[in-house]
Protein backbone atom coordinates (compact mmCIF):
# COMPACT_ATOMS: atom_id res chain seq x y z
CA UNK A 1 0.00 0.00 0.00
CA UNK A 2 1.23 3.49 -0.90
CA UNK A 3 1.03 6.58 1.08
CA UNK A 4 -0.20 9.35 -1.36
CA UNK A 5 -0.25 13.13 0.72
CA UNK A 6 -2.02 16.40 -0.55
CA UNK A 7 -2.63 19.41 1.16
CA UNK A 8 -4.71 22.13 0.14
CA UNK A 9 -4.10 25.99 1.54
CA UNK A 10 -6.36 28.62 0.27
CA UNK A 11 -6.42 32.15 1.45
CA UNK A 12 -8.33 35.19 0.71
CA UNK A 13 -9.47 38.62 1.89
CA UNK A 14 -12.86 38.52 0.13
CA UNK A 15 -14.26 39.16 3.64
CA UNK A 16 -13.79 41.26 5.99
CA UNK A 17 -11.84 38.93 7.70
CA UNK A 18 -9.24 36.91 6.69
CA UNK A 19 -10.31 33.39 5.03
CA UNK A 20 -7.78 30.16 5.42
CA UNK A 21 -8.67 26.81 4.56
CA UNK A 22 -6.26 24.14 5.06
CA UNK A 23 -6.45 20.30 5.05
CA UNK A 24 -4.19 17.47 4.25
CA UNK A 25 -5.71 13.93 3.31
CA UNK A 26 -4.32 10.62 2.34
CA UNK A 27 -5.77 9.35 -0.70
CA UNK A 28 -7.86 6.35 -0.16
CA UNK A 29 -9.44 3.88 -1.79
CA UNK A 30 -13.21 3.89 -2.67
CA UNK A 31 -15.06 2.77 1.16
CA UNK A 32 -11.22 1.90 2.24
CA UNK A 33 -8.80 2.97 4.90
CA UNK A 34 -6.22 1.47 1.92
CA UNK A 35 -4.23 3.78 0.32
CA UNK A 36 -4.12 4.52 -3.28
CA UNK A 37 -1.00 2.72 -4.70
CA UNK A 38 -1.48 2.94 -8.92
CA UNK A 39 -1.26 5.55 -11.01
CA UNK A 40 -0.94 6.12 -14.92
CA UNK A 41 2.01 8.54 -14.25
CA UNK A 42 2.52 12.17 -14.53
CA UNK A 43 2.60 13.37 -18.13
CA UNK A 44 2.68 16.59 -19.94
CA UNK A 45 1.28 17.93 -23.08
CA UNK A 46 1.68 20.92 -25.42
CA UNK A 47 -1.22 22.59 -27.31
CA UNK A 48 -0.95 24.64 -30.09
CA UNK A 49 -4.68 24.33 -31.45
CA UNK A 50 -8.40 24.35 -29.71
CA UNK A 51 -8.89 20.32 -30.60
CA UNK A 52 -10.60 18.82 -28.51
CA UNK A 53 -8.34 15.99 -26.76
CA UNK A 54 -8.43 13.23 -24.63
CA UNK A 55 -6.10 13.42 -21.48
CA UNK A 56 -7.91 10.53 -19.83
CA UNK A 57 -9.40 7.46 -20.84
CA UNK A 58 -11.79 5.83 -18.48
CA UNK A 59 -10.95 2.56 -20.42
CA UNK A 60 -7.51 2.70 -18.64
CA UNK A 61 -9.50 2.52 -15.42
CA UNK A 62 -11.42 0.73 -13.29
CA UNK A 63 -15.20 1.69 -13.26
CA UNK A 64 -17.25 3.31 -10.21
CA UNK A 65 -14.25 3.76 -8.43
CA UNK A 66 -12.57 6.41 -6.52
CA UNK A 67 -9.24 7.64 -8.20
CA UNK A 68 -7.89 11.04 -8.37
CA UNK A 69 -7.07 13.30 -10.91
CA UNK A 70 -4.58 16.15 -11.00
CA UNK A 71 -4.44 18.66 -13.86
CA UNK A 72 -2.56 22.31 -14.08
CA UNK A 73 -2.21 24.52 -16.68
CA UNK A 74 1.56 25.53 -16.89
CA UNK A 75 1.02 28.18 -18.73
CA UNK A 76 1.65 32.10 -17.17
CA UNK A 77 -1.74 33.81 -19.19
CA UNK A 78 -4.57 34.28 -17.25
CA UNK A 79 -6.27 35.43 -20.82
CA UNK A 80 -6.02 31.86 -21.80
CA UNK A 81 -7.46 28.72 -20.09
CA UNK A 82 -8.41 24.60 -21.18
CA UNK A 83 -12.08 23.79 -20.86
CA UNK A 84 -11.99 20.62 -18.86
CA UNK A 85 -14.92 17.87 -19.35
CA UNK A 86 -15.98 14.82 -18.28
CA UNK A 87 -17.05 13.85 -21.65
CA UNK A 88 -16.11 10.96 -24.23
CA UNK A 89 -14.24 13.24 -27.27
CA UNK A 90 -15.77 17.09 -26.62
CA UNK A 91 -14.78 19.48 -24.33
CA UNK A 92 -16.49 23.39 -24.97
CA UNK A 93 -18.37 25.68 -23.13
CA UNK A 94 -21.62 23.97 -23.10
CA UNK A 95 -21.25 20.13 -24.12
CA UNK A 96 -22.23 18.04 -21.40
CA UNK A 97 -20.14 18.11 -18.90
CA UNK A 98 -18.15 20.99 -18.73
CA UNK A 99 -16.67 21.13 -15.52
CA UNK A 100 -14.90 24.51 -15.44
CA UNK A 101 -12.04 26.45 -17.63
CA UNK A 102 -8.82 26.35 -16.07
CA UNK A 103 -6.74 29.33 -16.50
CA UNK A 104 -3.24 29.64 -16.73
CA UNK A 105 -1.54 28.62 -13.39
CA UNK A 106 -4.58 27.19 -12.40
CA UNK A 107 -4.77 23.53 -10.77
CA UNK A 108 -7.37 21.65 -9.94
CA UNK A 109 -7.80 17.98 -7.98
CA UNK A 110 -10.99 16.06 -8.24
CA UNK A 111 -12.35 12.57 -7.52
CA UNK A 112 -13.46 11.15 -10.61
CA UNK A 113 -15.46 7.33 -10.67
CA UNK A 114 -13.60 6.36 -13.90
CA UNK A 115 -16.53 6.25 -16.02
CA UNK A 116 -16.12 8.51 -18.97
CA UNK A 117 -12.56 10.20 -20.34
CA UNK A 118 -11.61 13.50 -19.27
CA UNK A 119 -11.24 16.16 -22.10
CA UNK A 120 -9.70 19.45 -22.99
CA UNK A 121 -9.71 22.09 -25.41
CA UNK A 122 -7.23 24.71 -25.48
CA UNK A 123 -8.70 28.54 -25.68
CA UNK A 124 -5.98 29.17 -28.05
CA UNK A 125 -5.15 28.79 -31.78
CA UNK A 126 -2.05 30.79 -31.33
CA UNK A 127 -0.84 30.67 -27.79
CA UNK A 128 0.46 27.22 -27.08
CA UNK A 129 -0.40 25.73 -23.44
CA UNK A 130 1.21 22.65 -21.37
CA UNK A 131 -1.16 20.93 -19.25
CA UNK A 132 0.22 19.04 -16.71
CA UNK A 133 -1.79 15.61 -15.29
CA UNK A 134 -2.33 12.74 -13.31
CA UNK A 135 -4.38 10.28 -12.13
CA UNK A 136 -3.95 8.72 -8.92
CA UNK A 137 -5.83 4.84 -9.57
CA UNK A 138 -7.81 3.44 -7.54
CA UNK A 139 -7.72 0.85 -10.06
CA UNK A 140 -5.30 0.64 -13.25
CA UNK A 141 -6.69 -1.78 -16.19
CA UNK A 142 -4.11 -3.89 -18.10
CA UNK A 143 -3.71 -3.02 -21.00
CA UNK A 144 -5.24 -4.33 -23.79
CA UNK A 145 -3.03 -6.64 -25.62
CA UNK B 1 -9.15 44.29 -4.78
CA UNK B 2 -8.90 40.88 -3.06
CA UNK B 3 -6.22 38.47 -3.19
CA UNK B 4 -7.22 35.06 -3.52
CA UNK B 5 -4.59 32.24 -3.45
CA UNK B 6 -4.87 28.31 -3.91
CA UNK B 7 -1.95 26.41 -3.19
CA UNK B 8 -1.81 22.45 -3.02
CA UNK B 9 1.07 19.96 -2.36
CA UNK B 10 1.30 16.57 -3.22
CA UNK B 11 4.16 13.83 -2.60
CA UNK B 12 4.85 10.16 -1.93
CA UNK B 13 7.83 8.43 -1.22
CA UNK B 14 6.29 5.07 -1.99
CA UNK B 15 3.84 5.71 -5.10
CA UNK B 16 6.49 4.91 -7.89
CA UNK B 17 9.72 3.06 -6.13
CA UNK B 18 12.55 4.63 -6.91
CA UNK B 19 11.06 7.55 -7.41
CA UNK B 20 9.79 10.40 -4.79
CA UNK B 21 6.83 12.65 -6.30
CA UNK B 22 6.68 15.82 -5.01
CA UNK B 23 3.68 18.14 -6.86
CA UNK B 24 3.66 21.80 -5.46
CA UNK B 25 1.69 24.56 -7.32
CA UNK B 26 0.03 27.54 -6.35
CA UNK B 27 -2.32 30.17 -8.22
CA UNK B 28 -3.89 33.68 -7.75
CA UNK B 29 -7.79 32.89 -8.49
CA UNK B 30 -8.76 35.92 -10.95
CA UNK B 31 -11.94 37.31 -12.43
CA UNK B 32 -13.33 35.70 -15.90
CA UNK B 33 -10.04 36.56 -18.70
CA UNK B 34 -9.21 39.30 -16.36
CA UNK B 35 -6.11 40.49 -13.71
CA UNK B 36 -8.75 41.24 -11.26
CA UNK B 37 -9.33 39.39 -7.85
CA UNK B 38 -12.38 37.69 -6.98
CA UNK B 39 -14.38 39.69 -4.96
CA UNK B 40 -17.86 37.23 -4.15
CA UNK B 41 -17.84 33.83 -2.28
CA UNK B 42 -19.87 31.45 0.07
CA UNK B 43 -19.09 28.98 2.34
CA UNK B 44 -20.57 26.65 4.97
CA UNK B 45 -20.92 23.39 6.47
CA UNK B 46 -23.77 20.96 5.66
CA UNK B 47 -24.69 17.06 6.84
CA UNK B 48 -26.90 15.15 3.86
CA UNK B 49 -28.85 12.20 4.56
CA UNK B 50 -28.01 9.70 1.98
CA UNK B 51 -30.45 8.73 -1.16
CA UNK B 52 -31.02 12.02 -2.02
CA UNK B 53 -29.29 14.31 -4.54
CA UNK B 54 -28.80 18.06 -3.53
CA UNK B 55 -27.67 21.04 -5.37
CA UNK B 56 -24.89 22.86 -3.27
CA UNK B 57 -25.52 25.79 -5.56
CA UNK B 58 -27.81 27.63 -7.50
CA UNK B 59 -27.12 28.95 -10.96
CA UNK B 60 -28.03 32.92 -10.63
CA UNK B 61 -24.29 33.54 -11.29
CA UNK B 62 -22.06 34.47 -14.37
CA UNK B 63 -22.76 31.71 -17.15
CA UNK B 64 -19.26 30.30 -18.50
CA UNK B 65 -17.16 31.95 -16.12
CA UNK B 66 -14.54 31.52 -13.54
CA UNK B 67 -15.46 30.25 -10.27
CA UNK B 68 -13.83 27.69 -8.10
CA UNK B 69 -15.76 24.96 -5.36
CA UNK B 70 -14.33 24.02 -2.57
CA UNK B 71 -15.13 20.54 -0.91
CA UNK B 72 -14.11 18.67 2.06
CA UNK B 73 -15.91 15.26 3.14
CA UNK B 74 -15.59 15.88 6.89
CA UNK B 75 -17.23 12.18 7.45
CA UNK B 76 -14.96 9.88 9.42
CA UNK B 77 -16.87 6.50 9.13
CA UNK B 78 -14.48 5.20 6.00
CA UNK B 79 -17.86 3.47 4.41
CA UNK B 80 -19.42 6.90 3.58
CA UNK B 81 -18.71 8.79 0.96
CA UNK B 82 -19.76 11.72 -1.07
CA UNK B 83 -20.93 11.39 -4.76
CA UNK B 84 -20.37 14.97 -6.83
CA UNK B 85 -20.86 15.64 -10.25
CA UNK B 86 -22.70 18.40 -12.06
CA UNK B 87 -26.38 18.79 -12.68
CA UNK B 88 -27.65 15.01 -13.30
CA UNK B 89 -24.02 13.77 -14.52
CA UNK B 90 -22.48 12.24 -11.73
CA UNK B 91 -17.94 12.47 -12.22
CA UNK B 92 -17.05 11.09 -9.21
CA UNK B 93 -16.79 10.14 -5.02
CA UNK B 94 -15.32 11.88 -2.68
CA UNK B 95 -14.66 9.67 0.38
CA UNK B 96 -14.08 10.56 4.21
CA UNK B 97 -11.63 12.84 5.15
CA UNK B 98 -10.92 13.98 1.88
CA UNK B 99 -10.87 17.00 -0.68
CA UNK B 100 -11.24 17.98 -3.61
CA UNK B 101 -10.84 22.05 -5.48
CA UNK B 102 -12.16 22.62 -9.51
CA UNK B 103 -12.46 24.96 -11.21
CA UNK B 104 -16.53 26.07 -12.21
CA UNK B 105 -17.75 27.45 -15.29
CA UNK B 106 -21.21 27.56 -14.30
CA UNK B 107 -21.96 26.72 -18.44
CA UNK B 108 -25.29 26.73 -18.26
CA UNK B 109 -27.61 28.58 -16.30
CA UNK B 110 -30.10 26.87 -14.35
CA UNK B 111 -28.27 23.58 -15.87
CA UNK B 112 -24.96 23.25 -14.66
CA UNK B 113 -25.77 23.11 -10.53
CA UNK B 114 -23.21 21.17 -8.36
CA UNK B 115 -24.92 18.44 -7.16
CA UNK B 116 -23.72 15.75 -3.79
CA UNK B 117 -25.01 13.06 -2.77
CA UNK B 118 -24.35 11.16 0.38
CA UNK B 119 -23.52 7.53 -0.11
CA UNK B 120 -23.75 4.34 2.29
CA UNK B 121 -24.75 6.73 5.44
CA UNK B 122 -25.46 10.74 6.36
CA UNK B 123 -22.18 12.46 4.98
CA UNK B 124 -20.86 16.44 6.27
CA UNK B 125 -18.91 18.34 4.37
CA UNK B 126 -17.40 21.99 4.80
CA UNK B 127 -17.69 24.00 1.15
CA UNK B 128 -16.31 27.17 -0.19
CA UNK B 129 -17.13 28.56 -3.45
CA UNK B 130 -15.05 32.00 -4.79
CA UNK B 131 -17.54 33.89 -7.36
CA UNK B 132 -16.62 35.49 -10.49
CA UNK B 133 -19.96 37.05 -10.54
CA UNK B 134 -22.73 36.39 -9.07
CA UNK B 135 -26.22 37.28 -7.92
CA UNK B 136 -29.17 36.68 -4.78
CA UNK B 137 -31.98 34.88 -6.16
CA UNK B 138 -34.96 37.34 -5.49
CA UNK B 139 -37.12 37.23 -2.48
CA UNK B 140 -40.80 36.54 -2.98
CA UNK B 141 -42.88 39.04 -1.72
Amino acid sequence: MATINANINISSDILSYPIRINKSMTMKKLTSCNGIDETTGLRAKRFTSTDDAVIVEHDELTDDKAHMVYIRNTSASKVNFFYVSYNASTADATTTEPIGKLYGGDWMLFPYNGNTNISVASSSATDTQVLEYMVFADGVLAAKG
Amino acid sequence: MATTTATVSISSSDLMPGSNLSINASSTLMKTGLTTGLTLMEMGNHSIATGTEFNLSSALGEVNGAHYVYICNTTTNDDYYIEWGLHDTMIGNLNSGQWMFIPWNNAVATDSEIEVEAKNGTCTFEYAIFKSAWTLATAAS
